[in-house]
């Protein structure tokens, strides 16, 4: 408990570089036409969620979340353009080498967050505000898009300050000025406070973070039980968790797994199997990059009518294999017996530990091991989906201007399960 | 249907079949046993699809009859009754269970809904000692794979050659490969897989002194074990080439004492990693260092001495298929050949050219 205490009180100078509207961003980028205009970027051509908006669409009110016809009549000229996920997770994965190069404490939140630790590395250049007004400048130097950094002294002042200096900001909350910033602001602006949360709050009187900060913690306790503490402490400025370094997380790894929504719902056994190999890919590459091997492998389909089955499949020996991954889905899909459409697909691999470097016997395995080592390297050095498989070249390739919708809890580091959404 | 039989009798013959019949609820009649009552003898026949169990029943037959009766149940029942049994059905739906003044009435299947026994197709036939046949079954089965997604791997390969019959099982990272002469040459090479339940059913019931007659065929194998039958669907595809895995330059050739070896894997392996079960064996002139090390627990030294004066080598290993193989073996020296330390590992009984392992090392 001791060190647990210490990280609530211990201040720290924290980084939050939250790219500004990522993934209209990119597209406005690569394709000079869509500069200046009210774009959307949606999921894919099936479905019709905007996850993004610009800054110029949403001047007239176009939010994540819409649908294209909401988002249509809120702006008639708007111009819906289709996400592309390899994109946005290559640039991701690039600002990451740039934050690592003012420190190795980065947790790389989603794919257009990332929190920075940096207490002890600013001095090294110059201090908090130039690490932050460097960041932006590769940033844009790099990719010419804008991103905002916000400033604290922990991880939720720092989210603050960026949601607050949006858009293309620096913002600092000092930690004397965080009791002045907090009191007049509304709950759900807080970071981890949601709709429901502030509704209940506000039944009980409390609508600002200074109300929230003052309320007796025993009177949000007996209405919130433990997150009542939490959110008391967050109503004070104060959160009780550090950055936590995406690289170097394997130790504490359970499971490592991918799920996709797929574009249209699918029936054919043939789109399924492509479907897992993708996925099987994705977590094999993600499981070798963190030099894991996991036992057990469990798929997860949900129906088009949001009924969610799972089923898994022990192997006898640990792997990080995409093919045996893919295998064991494959059977998993045999023992499920799946009849209807399918919406959703998942592949996990849980029993994790560290790969042992045990070799293989016979030939064909090793060659498949080296093979799967190089794809590793070309889809590192030229992004995912750079070597792949042929099936899904066929497959995938008609499907890739429409691929299915990114999580939003997707990270391009961390062996960190993606949960189901 | 009605006859009477002895309680070891029919406790006997119901306890061979319990392995074989599907406990899982895929297919109910699956969970069932035929009895055919014949006066001139009377037939268990038990199946899971992959395997099946055909064995005679000693009984006294009043009126012939076929029956479909839950194996487990009936199993049990006898198991508690004492002295001899009657078997009475009264229709197709009901057998009625007496001894003395214990009954029981238990529902069963239509006869009709078993599956049909296979016709079992042109077969070549060997005949094997069942201590044999034990030791090839016993020796190669733990290398076998279990639920592997490559399925040719979770049975083992007879591969028939002339007068030789080789036995090989493999899960990817150890194989095990044990050889034996024939008493007459086969007409024809063969390779078939044996699912490894039926290897490890068949196993159960090598203890008498008849030879066991094997029929090999096409897409199955029958052992004839005394008065009990097994027939086996065998698992199609292709056997990986076992050959090419026998490593044949290895020329780091150690003699150790086989129990010591045991003793200091299993101290040492203690403070292995968890799942890895690694040890680190450093070879050096006359002996063979062992370590394990593990970052949160600390780590274990031990040495035992060989017959060895080539030159140093260190190899990793998993503890648990050297120990694995040292205990098949039986002899009390054991040998070792090495290459380095990426390559596979050959280990034989001193003296024993027939059984072979090949283990590969872990990378350290």
């Amino acid at each position: 408990m001791a060190s647990r205490d210490r990280r609530f009180t211990e201040d720290k100078t924290v980084l939050c570089v939250d790219m500004d509207a990522f993934f209209a961003s990119v597209e406005q980028k690569t394709n000079p036409r869509l500069r200046g205009k009210p774009i959307a970027v949606i999921g894919s051509q099936g479905r019709t969620v905007v996850t993004t908006a610009s800054y110029e669409a949403r001047a007239y009110g176009v939010k994540t979340g819409m649908n294209t016809y909401e988002a249509r009549r809120a702006c008639p000229r708007i111009i819906f353009v289709v996400g592309n996920n390899a994109r946005y997770t290559h640039t991701c994965r690039e600002m990451e080498k740039i934050f690592l190069r003012y420190t190795p404490d980065v947790e790389v939140y989603s794919v257009d967050e990332a929190f920075l630790d940096i207490t002890h590395s600013h001095r090294l250049f110059g201090g908090p505000v130039a690490v932050a007004a460097k960041i932006k400048e590769e940033v844009r130097d790099l990719f010419d898009i804008p991103c905002t950094v916000g400033i604290g002294h922990n991880v939720l002042m720092a989210k603050l300050a960026s949601d607050l200096g949006k858009p293309d900001g620096l913002n600092w909350i000092k930690k004397e000025d965080v009791a002045g910033v907090l009191d007049p602001l509304p709950v759900d602006e807080l970071w981890g406070i949601g709709k429901k949360t502030a509704q209940k709050l506000e039944k009980m009187g409390i609508r600002t973070c200074g109300e929230l900060g003052r309320a007796p913690a025993s009177l949000l306790r007996n209405k919130f039980g433990i997150y009542g503490e939490t959110i008391s402490c967050m109503g004070r400025g104060e959160l009780g968790r550090a950055v936590e370094p995406t690289q170097g997380e394997t130790e504490q790894v359970k499971s490592v797994g991918h799920s996709i929504t797929l574009p249209a719902d699918v029936t054919a056994r043939a789109d399924v199997e492509a479907w897992l190999l993708r996925l099987s890919d994705m977590v094999g590459r993600r499981v070798r990059r963190h030099g894991l091997m996991g036992r057990r492998i469990t798929l997860t389909v949900r129906y088009s009518d949001f009924e969610t089955v799972s089923k898994r499949v022990t192997l006898d020996a640990a792997t990080s294999d995409t093919h045996m991954i893919y295998y064991a889905a494959l059977k998993a899909v045999e023992l499920l017996n799946i009849k209807g459409a399918v919406r959703l697909l998942g592949v996990s691999v849980s029993q994790v530990g560290e790969d042992h470097g045990q070799m293989h016997l016979m030939e064909e395995d090793r060659k498949r091991r080296d093979l799967l080592g190089a794809m590793d390297e070309v889809n590192n050095r030229y992004g995912d989906g750079a070597a792949t498989w042929a099936v899904l070249r066929g497959r995938a390739e008609r499907k890739r201007s429409r691929a299915g919708v990114i999580s939003p809890a997707w990270r391009p580091t961390g062996v960190r399960n993606v949960q189901l959404k | 249907m009605k006859l009477t039989v002895t309680r070891d009798e029919l406790l006997g013959r119901l306890s061979n079949i319990q392995n074989v019949v599907e406990k899982r609820n895929t297919m109910p009649v699956l969970s069932h046993f035929l009895l055919d009552a014949r006066s001139d003898g009377s037939r268990i026949t038990a199946t899971d699809i992959e395997t099946g169990i055909r064995e005679p029943l000693e009984a006294a037959v009043a009126t012939e009859g076929v029956l479909c009766i839950p194996a487990r149940k009936l199993f049990e029942i006898v198991k508690e009754l004492e002295g001899d049994i009657s078997l009475e059905s009264e229709d197709a739906q009901w057998l009625q269970v007496s001894s003395g003044k214990s009954s029981f009435r238990l529902a069963c299947l239509a006869p009709e809904e078993f599956p049909s026994w296979p016709e079992m197709e042109e077969a070549v036939e060997v005949k094997l000692k069942p201590d044999v046949l034990e030791a090839l079954v016993e020796r190669t089965l733990y290398s076998a794979g279990e639920s592997d997604t490559r399925y040719t791997l979770n049975g083992l390969l007879f591969h028939i050659e002339g007068k030789r019959l080789i036995v090989v099982g493999t899960d990817g990272h150890r194989m095990a490969l044990m050889e034996s002469e024939l008493e007459a040459a086969a007409p024809e090479e063969l390779k078939v897989i044996v699912p490894r339940k039926t290897a490890s059913e068949v196993r159960k019931f090598l203890s008498s002194e008849e030879d066991v007659s094997v029929h090999i065929g096409k897409n199955h194998i029958l052992f004839k074990v005394a008065d009990v039958e097994f027939l086996a669907r065998l698992i199609e595809g292709t056997y990986p080439n076992y050959h090419q895995v026998i490593p044949e330059k290895n020329d780091k050739l150690v003699t150790m004492d086989r129990e010591a070896v045991i003793k200091a894997l299993k101290r040492v392996s203690i403070m292995s990693r968890e799942r890895s079960n690694a040890v680190k064996l450093d070879l050096e002139a006359g002996l063979i260092k062992l370590t394990s090390t593990n970052p949160d627990l600390g780590e274990a030294n031990d040495e035992v001495a060989v017959t060895y004066d080539g030159e140093a080598l260190s190899a990793g290993f998993n503890a648990r298929y050297l120990l694995d193989v040292l205990q098949a073996m039986g002899t009390e020296s054991v040998r070792f050949e090495l290459h380095d330390q990426l390559s596979p590992t050959l280990l034989k009984e001193d003296g024993n050219e027939n059984y072979r392992c090949v283990v590969m090392p872990m990378r350290i």
